[in-house]
């Protein structure tokens, strides 16, 4: 019944088209992405993409970084509200983010954020397979 | 499955993989994933004064009746039919290189989808509005729309058409199956990504709802220029949204990186 469920699921699910992921490989890099700690900096949700910006610390500086998320529609559906990420401005959080590979130093595509207040919350695609999805091209 | 994302909720980030991540990487939770709970039928199908089915809401593509696009189910191929490209056109689209593909994609060049591309090209949720004799659908992304009779009554004559991305349209019930057709649909729209089509193409779709949460969508493609028969999609699943939500603003501005287009075209240039 399980195995049953899980393969019907599956097909169901594979409705969604791949429309929604851009050109994810074309400009960052799924095998490059790490865990950034540092100060929330500025929330700026525009369309269709958000970003975020992370002061971090790295040798003794402080480093700007950039981080892409999903889009506004996404995020708000996913919990990832204007006040839920104004919350931790200015308070230390924790970034999972892959790599830019267009030769942009510090910008990145940011897939779950650790608030200030603990909660693990999802920003972007899962392009690591860390949420247990397929992990994108 | 509720023991690994139980245990995963212990708060903490890169936690030791669960059988279900992939690739021995470690598996995360995090609110905003969404979770393989299918939606109940919900009840009868809704019916209109004229006694067909009322398709109106706002409706996500897969059974949980949210946004899909953060799901932690693993997405395995659904069971098409292949292609029945002529030679010639399966040849040009065997040709097409990954950036070839990001370059005609509508979700990278903000272009229009078209039809069959409001359902079949778009990942985001649909708000349809059903009255006697009228199907309007509507999508969250830059603003899109499209408004079909339903009185069965025949395409334009020849002479009057012209080349849209929805082609143009007429529909009509069959039984408790609205079916839609569309011919006359201009060259630059994409079946899917990388599937072009012909200015011969014959879209017929068709929409039914099994129940209220539920609604079902496959289509059909004759292209006789560019392919040997008609080929049929499967059947498609849609779940009414389960917390009653509206469409939000989403424009494609290609934001997410100004130069990207420019850059993909720079690869291909470099590699033409």
């Amino acid at each position: 019944m399980k195995m049953t469920f899980g393969f019907v699921f599956a097909a169901l699910l594979a409705a969604v088209p791949a429309s929604a992921h851009h050109a994810f490989a074309v400009e960052f890099d799924a095998k490059n992405c790490s865990d950034i700690t540092g100060v929330l900096t500025k929330v700026d949700y525009q369309n269709p993409h958000a970003y975020i910006y992370v002061d971090a610390k790295e040798n003794g500086q402080t480093v700007a970084k950039t981080f892409q998320l999903s889009s506004t529609s996404n995020l708000k559906r996913g919990g990832a509200t204007l006040p839920v990420m104004n919350a931790s401005v200015g308070k230390e959080v924790l970034v999972r983010g892959c790599a830019s590979r267009n030769g942009e130093d510090n910008r990145y595509a940011a897939s779950f954020i650790k608030l200030a207040d603990g909660t693990v919350q999802r920003l972007g695609q899962d392009v690591e397979g860390v949420f247990g999805t397929k992990v994108w091209r | 499955m509720k023991t690994y994302i139980g245990v995963a909720l212990a708060a903490a980030l890169l936690l030791p993989a669960a059988a279900h991540a992939q690739a021995g990487k470690p598996f995360v939770e995090a609110r905003g994933s969404v979770k393989s709970v299918p939606l109940p039928p919900g009840g009868p199908t809704p019916r209109m004064s004229d006694g067909h089915p009322d398709l109106s809401g706002v409706w996500f593509a897969g059974p949980t009746g949210k946004a899909n696009n953060w799901s932690v189910d693993p997405e395995s191929p659904v069971k098409e039919d292949p292609i029945p490209w002529q030679p010639w056109a399966e040849a040009k689209r065997k040709a097409m290189t990954r950036v070839d593909l990001e370059l005609t994609s509508v979700a990278v060049n903000c272009g229009p989808v078209g039809t069959p591309g409001m359902f079949s090209e778009n990942a985001y949720a649909h708000l349809i509005s059903t009255k006697p004799g009228q199907f309007i659908h509507l999508i969250e992304r830059n603003n899109r729309w499209h408004v079909v009779h339903t009185d069965g009554r025949p395409h334009k004559p020849v002479e009057e058409l012209e080349p849209l991305f929805y082609g143009d349209q007429t529909a009509r019930w069959e039984g408790d199956t609205l079916v839609i057709d569309s011919i006359s649909i201009d060259e630059r729209s994409q079946i899917e990504d990388g599937w072009f089509h012909s200015d011969q193409l014959h879209v017929i779709e068709r929409l039914r709802r099994p129940s209220k949460n539920y609604l079902e969508y496959q289509f059909t493609i004759e292209d006789p220029k560019v392919l040997v028969k008609p080929w049929t999609s499967a059947w498609r699943t849609f779940t009414l949204s389960a917390n009653d939500e509206d469409l939000f603003e989403s424009f494609c501005t290609n934001n997410e990186n100004p130069g990207q287009l420019e850059k993909l075209n720079e690869i291909e240039k470099t590699r033409k």
